[in-house]
């Protein structure tokens, strides 16, 4: 009954019911697209951080992994400490640079990964093989088209090019053995990936023990924090960095759209919650007359007011389902605005979906409705009844 | 006059050190002051390096460039860098200042037709290039603002619709006592109008007082003289334009429904 008096109460005023759940609905959307940008892009990067299992990671002292140019020296020496330590199970060293093809009368330039093939963590083999002989590289789908290479091709490579000589410092035939996908890679970015001894003697005398970065796995995640204290102790000149501080990192840096989600996200609930209120507020004194009759008749106040939230939530709960369609379309084309970021991985979203989070935004929207029903329904079923009954008459 | 000739000659004596200048990020983090000794090196932890002199703490620029990195900034002297870093004698840009456009013009082409090794390229298109971060979060600014601007329209086109219901009685009385469907559609749109406009007054102050709020704030987290947030005259138009459309159209849509319904049926007869 309840139901039935306030769907058809709602019937009476379509166009203005229409428009309050377009209003919801668009409310909603953007609390979801907020809800999904405030946690996306930190879960998305952990869960990048962690596709590989590797809990560790060492880069040159105060930076972070690849974000200079800095490399380590002395590679072999600290794997065999890092080796020592018993809770470090791998230790995969990777060594970050630029290698120049000849392609008939121009030079393609991509990015070049030295790494260990049997313990890497950067890519991801899609065909072929992995680059195991030191004559041997790997390239992703963008490497392969620009060079216009194919699997068993041999490849002049160089590296260390002088833009004023035109020369290059070290050049490898290198035969292509497999086509990879660079978990870490940029769109449209070229990479490829050798063996770390390959690019090391490439790049001369200055590198021939150079690492840009180790990635390590460790026995157990409670071992990750004593290990990583080890290794600052341990190893000079080197900053480890465990997965939780490098989304604390990665938060202080993107703090601002962490920040814009939260701040939009609750201007939208406000939002919602003000037009139903609103709506809820208008329609209850519009009704006054008619629920006044209702209460004379002997309906509880009880019912009265169920009959009024409903109406909320019937509207709350249409524009809250349009909203997750309509969240879920724009979060997709505002991924595409964002994962336009020069140099961003790929793999990172900055809008993912995850089913708590959506329904933890959609049910506060969902109370908001009911909240905003309660207060002008049980204002309007307290009212004294016969005296509101006579106003009601005069007017 | 024996004892400054030989202060003289043991100054000759010494290594000289060299100046270098720092960013007040760095002299705040590191606690150095003008005038400390500092060695700088190209690795971390290298033995060796060179000592500088503090001579000077610099303003970092408002360079969005830098906003997300929170690295400190050094100024050497160019030999003593490429000595440091073992760059030889090469420097990785030089930048050229030229008379106005059309000489700039020239000395691109030019250097480009001559040299060999480089490119000359404007500092415009270098701009360019280099901005694409804050292109991104432009559009992305861009497309937040426009479903806004359509969750606000809907709002606003709502709370008209219910404004403007409200009055249900009072139009049936006034189109009862004669009063023209044009005269109560004006009058509805000015009323509709005037709020718009006075919401817009509200907005432009509350939008400042934000505006001030996300400088300081953002000034502070990020530590740059860089403003995050601009009121200029066309947003401010834009605003106000807009919100005055939507407000005065709202307005006009809920009036015309309104006087289209006969006034004993806006009496509920």
């Amino acid at each position: 009954m309840r139901f039935a008096l306030a769907w058809s109460s709602l019937r009476r005023h379509s166009t203005r019911t229409l428009l309050a759940t377009l209003g919801v609905a668009v409310a909603a959307a953007m609390l979801l697209d907020m809800v999904m940008m405030s946690t996306g892009l930190r879960e998305s990067f952990r869960e990048l951080l962690l596709s590989r299992g590797f809990q560790l990671r060492l880069a040159p002292k105060g930076t972070l992994p690849f974000d200079t140019d800095a490399t380590i020296e002395n590679t072999s020496a600290i794997v065999a400490t890092l080796r020592s330590n018993p809770n470090i199970v791998t230790v995969s060293a990777v060594l970050g640079g630029t290698i120049h093809i000849p392609v008939g009368d121009r030079v393609v330039t991509s990015a070049a990964l030295g790494i260990d093939p049997r313990v890497q963590g950067d890519y991801e083999l899609l065909s072929g093989k992995d680059p195991l002989g030191p004559d041997e590289i790997a390239g992703n789908d963008d490497f392969l088209r620009a060079t216009g290479a194919r699997m068993g091709d041999t490849l002049d490579v160089a590296t260390g090019y002088d833009p004023q000589l035109r020369t290059y410092a070290g050049s490898r035939k290198l035969v292509v053995t497999g086509r990879v996908r660079f978990l870490y890679g940029a769109a449209n970015q070229l990479a490829t990936a050798m063996q770390l001894a390959t690019l090391q003697e490439m790049g001369g005398p200055d590198r021939r023990d150079d690492a840009s970065l180790f990635m390590m796995k460790v026995r157990s995640d409670s071992e990750v924090e004593p290990t990583r204290t080890w290794i600052e102790r341990t190893i000079p000149g080197v900053s480890a960095i465990s997965t939780s501080s490098a989304l604390a990192q990665v938060d202080q840096r993107l703090s601002y759209f962490r920040q814009l989600a939260i701040i939009l996200g609750t201007v939208s609930l406000f939002v919602g919650f003000l037009l139903v209120t609103t709506l809820m507020t208008v329609s209850v004194n519009e009704r006054i007359s008619e629920i006044t009759v209702m209460r004379a008749l002997g309906v509880s106040r009880a019912h009265v007011v169920q009959q009024i939230v409903l109406e909320g939530i019937f509207i709350t709960v249409g524009g809250a389902i349009a909203g997750l369609g309509l969240g879920l379309l724009t979060a997709r084309y505002l991924n595409s605005i964002l994962s336009s970021f020069p140099g961003l991985p790929v793999a990172i979203d900055f809008f993912l979906f995850q089913p708590k989070a959506a329904w933890m935004a959609l049910g506060l929207l969902s109370l908001s409705g009911i909240a905003a029903g309660v207060y002008p329904s049980y204002r309007a079923a307290s009212l004294p009844i016969a005296t509101t009954l006579r106003q009601e008459a005069i007017a | 006059m024996l004892i400054r000739i030989a202060a003289a000659l043991l100054l000759l004596q010494q290594p000289s050190n060299r100046t270098i200048a720092i960013d007040e990020r760095l002299a705040e983090d590191a606690r150095i002051a003008i005038g400390d000794r500092l060695v700088v090196s190209a690795r971390p932890g290298a033995s060796g390096g060179d000592t500088v002199i503090v001579s000077a703490i610099v303003k970092r620029g408002a360079d969005p460039a830098d906003i997300a990195r929170s690295e400190y900034q050094v100024r050497m002297h160019l030999d003593q860098l490429q000595k440091v870093v073992g760059y030889g004698d090469r420097v990785d840009r030089f930048a050229v200042a030229t008379r106005g456009p059309a000489a700039t013009e020239r000395a691109v082409s030019d250097i480009n037709a001559a040299a060999f090794g480089f490119r000359a390229h404007r500092s415009r298109d270098i701009a360019v290039g280099t901005s694409r971060t804050f292109q991104v979060v432009s559009r992305f600014h861009k497309a937040i603002g426009v479903i806004t601007i359509v969750a606000s329209a809907i709002f606003l086109l709502c709370i008209m619709l219910l404004k403007v219901e409200e009055r249900r009685r009072d139009v049936a009385a006034l189109r009862l006592m004669g009063i023209s469907r044009a005269t109560v559609v004006r009058g509805i749109v000015a009323e509709a109008a005037l709020l718009a406009l006075i919401g817009c007054g509200l907005g432009v102050g509350v939008g400042w007082v934000s505006s001030q709020f996300i400088n300081w704030y953002y000034q502070g987290v990020y530590r740059t003289p860089l403003y995050f947030s601009l009121i200029t005259t066309p947003i401010v138009t834009l605003a106000v334009g807009l919100s005055l459309v939507l407000g005065i159209g709202a307005g006009l849509l809920a009036s015309l429904r309104l006087v289209r319904t006969p006034p004993l049926t806006l009496f509920g007869r």
